[in-house]
């Protein structure tokens, strides 16, 4: 087994091979979570810094316990607590991690490309991009990648609904790829205001009325809406949006029966999701959460620990 | 006093038969004789151009000098100096300084610094609006009277068609143009590249380009409607050059230039190089077929002079990334080879006298400039030297500007200026050129 990357910036670059070697990785790292004592040596020695200039829990606490579980030392940089409130440049703080002996950074920002500007000028820590402003979110791409696969095997010609806010969805361009990489049809959904001019280049189908988008869908993938959209003007009402977008147990009806629920979170109950859906038997939004830390484990080992050069 | 011998001379319309030797004197071109036929005074410094294109000195109608109040940026030195060694002998420095070049003692300003630089001409272009503002006119006669060349608030439109009318019949009085920036700034907010593939793919907003037509159009009425000179800056797209070019069918005054960047890049290359802030400008870089159709404007006459746009900036600016970097690209001491260099790689889709005016005689009319642009006996002697097959790397380090990020860094190009002759006097040499001559 090899892993040639050095940097996780998008997977949009990734071939098909790369992502079933993940999933299988993957796979052993998920048995660790069920070891009653949940702890590998394989990192131990190594630094990885998580640096969040957005706010997340989720994310960032998901990649601290993938590292600790694999006994790297894992040290949280949070923006607001450190030198970006007293003004320092973002390369001027990566300079410093990697002179403290970073061996890698996971950063997530809010701005598109700052990922692809720390691995140019870092000489030596791998980057991981922890999401990227509006452009790509690869671990979740690959969580909800795993996901999948462990439910429905071979995602070959499996049709994937995306529903919602595909314009500011850096959740939703990272899927995408990673879906139609091993096989499935993407279908995308939501009013058009809230998809990019040039959807074509996205590669996947568009269509705005959602009982059809979802239509004998294997998987529907709802995104969650910001308040700040409406506030944009991009839609009338959070209500309206309900009532057009929103995943109801009847709407899931047209989808194929037992079709996986999945959802990048935090939720919206009431707006993108009805709670008798997240709450119901074919929401798979907790199994997600579980895989992110199988997924982060597994790019850590692979990145950090996979190879001897 | 010199002598310029063996040149292939082109006047500002046509390419002369032949070598040609050029006397110049007290800052004119005294006389022009086929190569050969007459021996010079004594005192006459040769220049052996061997072969090398003698051209009216190249003017460039928009570039960014950031003095006074940006000087971290550029100021008038290294970008008279950058001008002169890009192979241009007229600069036309932008308005959007701070304190806004908007009153004749700002145009005295400009030009004393220019004059006292030695290098290329500078000719300040003066705000439209006090303080560029968008509000009342700034005093163009005034600035006209002080020696401004062009009025113009770039970096942002004409801030409503009444102020645009008003300021194009008043500027018509004056004999000048009114230079406009055409955007229409409801559909641009927060926008950092096309509204294309690249724009759909990473998220950052896009700026459509119904933006820039929407105020092409605007003006073009505008001009219709006064009948008086307007001029269209940096075009970027095929529906503007459209636009441009059914206006001129109908016989409205209307001109407009296009950028070497805009001429050779798109937005493919945003993603290609992960988002590396070089490509970010504004108007932002669009698609091949944009980029087809500017060569288009070019071949068909549509467009009337190259002009630069250089925007430098200091690297703690630029060097950021994409999102948060300024928006303006680098260009002046690469230009001139930038497009010469994609007209050769282009198998010469057009003549090389049509490619020459866009940097002469095209810009001069837009400045309305009878003495610039061209050359005979009796002009002023403001010439640039261009050697086609030169082949030179582009190297933002070695350059007078202060800039030290260009998008075309490390590029071999071919087709570059080797001297820059202004009045007469040497203002700038490649040293490497192969053509001996001092700067004076």
């Amino acid at each position: 087994m090899s892993w040639r990357r050095k940097h996780l910036i998008d997977v949009d670059d990734w071939e098909r091979e790369d992502f079933e070697l993940l999933l299988e990785q993957t796979s052993n790292m998920d048995s660790i979570l069920d070891r009653s004592i949940k702890k590998a040596p394989a990192l131990r020695g190594k630094i990885v810094v998580n640096i969040f200039y957005e706010p997340s829990t989720r994310t960032r606490t998901s990649f601290e316990i993938a590292g600790k579980l694999l006994s790297a030392d894992v040290i949280n940089w949070t923006a607001s607590g450190s030198s970006a409130a007293k003004g320092e440049s973002l390369r001027d703080t990566i300079w410093t991690l990697e002179a403290m002996g970073a061996d890698a950074v996971v950063i997530r920002h809010g701005e598109v490309g700052v990922p692809y500007y720390l691995a140019e000028k870092l000489k030596k820590a791998s980057v991981i991009n922890g999401g990227d402003g509006t452009h790509a979110h690869p671990t979740q791409a690959l969580l909800d990648l795993y996901t999948a696969w462990r439910e429905l095997g071979s995602l070959d010609g499996k049709k994937v609904a995306i529903v919602g806010d595909i314009l500011h969805s850096r959740v939703a361009r990272s899927d995408i790829y990673a879906f139609k990489a091993v096989g499935a049809e993407v279908y995308l959904s939501g009013p058009s205001t809230l998809m990019p001019t040039d959807i074509n280049s996205l590669n996947a189908m568009y269509e705005p009325n959602i009982a059809e988008a979802i239509e004998g869908a294997d998987i529907v993938y709802m995104l969650r809406i910001q308040r700040e959209r409406q506030d944009a003007g991009l839609f009338p009402s959070l209500d309206e949006y309900h009532r057009r977008y929103g995943l109801t147990d009847k709407l899931l009806g047209k989808a194929k029966k037992g079709a996986l629920v999945m959802h990048p979170g935090p939720i919206n109950r009431g707006v993108e999701i009805a709670s008798s859906v997240a709450d119901g038997p074919q929401s798979f939004v907790l199994k997600q959460v579980r895989a992110g830390v199988a997924v982060r484990m597994a790019l850590l080992y692979l990145m950090l620990g996979g190879v001897k050069e | 006093m010199k002598w310029l011998v063996n040149g292939r001379l082109f006047d500002g319309e046509l390419l002369r038969e032949g070598l040609c030797d050029l006397v110049i004197d007290k800052g004119r071109v005294a006389k022009i004789a086929p190569a050969g036929r007459f021996v010079p005074p004594e005192a006459a410094t040769k220049i052996d151009l061997d072969g090398r294109i003698i051209a009216p000195g190249f003017i460039d109608l928009h570039a960014h000098l950031r003095d006074p109040g940006q000087e971290w940026r550029e100021d008038i030195v290294s970008g008279s100096r950058a001008a002169a060694a890009g192979g241009f002998t007229t600069v036309v420095a932008m308005p959007n300084t701070d304190p806004p070049i908007d009153r004749s003692s700002l145009v005295r300003y400009v030009l004393e610094r220019g004059q006292s630089a030695g290098a290329a001409r500078v000719l300040p272009a003066g705000s439209v609006t006090k303080g560029r503002r968008g509000q009342e006119l700034a005093e163009m006669w005034f600035m006209a009277n002080e020696g401004a060349a062009i009025f113009t608030d770039d970096g942002l439109p004409v801030s409503t068609a009444h102020l645009l009318r008003t300021a194009l019949l008043y500027a018509d009085d004056l004999g000048m143009a009114i230079m406009e920036h055409p955007e229409e700034l409801s559909l641009t907010k927060d926008a950092q590249v096309n509204d294309g593939p690249c724009a759909a793919r990473s998220g950052l907003k896009g700026a459509p380009k119904s933006a820039e037509l929407i105020a092409v159009e605007r003006g073009i009425a505008l001009a219709k409607d006064t009948g008086a000179h307007l001029h269209l800056t940096h075009l970027s797209a095929e529906e503007s050059l459209e636009a441009v070019r059914r206006a001129k069918e109908d016989g409205i005054n209307i001109t407009c230039d296009v950028t070497p960047h805009h001429l050779t890049l798109d937005e493919s290359l945003i993603e290609k190089s992960g988002y590396n802030s070089a490509y970010k400008v504004n108007p932002p870089l669009r698609s091949e077929r944009d980029l087809e159709a500017l060569w288009e404007g070019l071949a068909d006459g549509t467009v009337d002079a190259i002009a630069t746009d250089h925007a430098p900036y200091h690297l703690d600016e630029k060097d950021l990334p994409f999102q948060e970097a300024a928006s303006g690209i680098a260009s002046l001491e690469c230009a001139v080879a930038v497009v010469f260099d994609a007209w050769l790689k282009r198998g010469k889709p057009f003549g090389i006298e049509r490619l020459l005016r866009l940097f002469t005689a095209g810009p001069a009319s837009v400045l309305r400039k009878s003495d610039l642009g061209r050359i005979e006996e009796g002009s002023v002697a403001d010439i640039t030297a261009l050697d086609i097959g030169r082949e030179r790397r582009v190297e933002a380090k070695r350059w007078e500007s202060k800039a030290r990020i260009t998008p075309w860094e490390g590029s071999a190009l071919c087709g570059w200026p080797v001297m820059t002759m202004r009045e007469g006097k040497v203002i700038w040499v490649d040293g490497d050129g192969g053509l001996h001559a001092e700067r004076d």
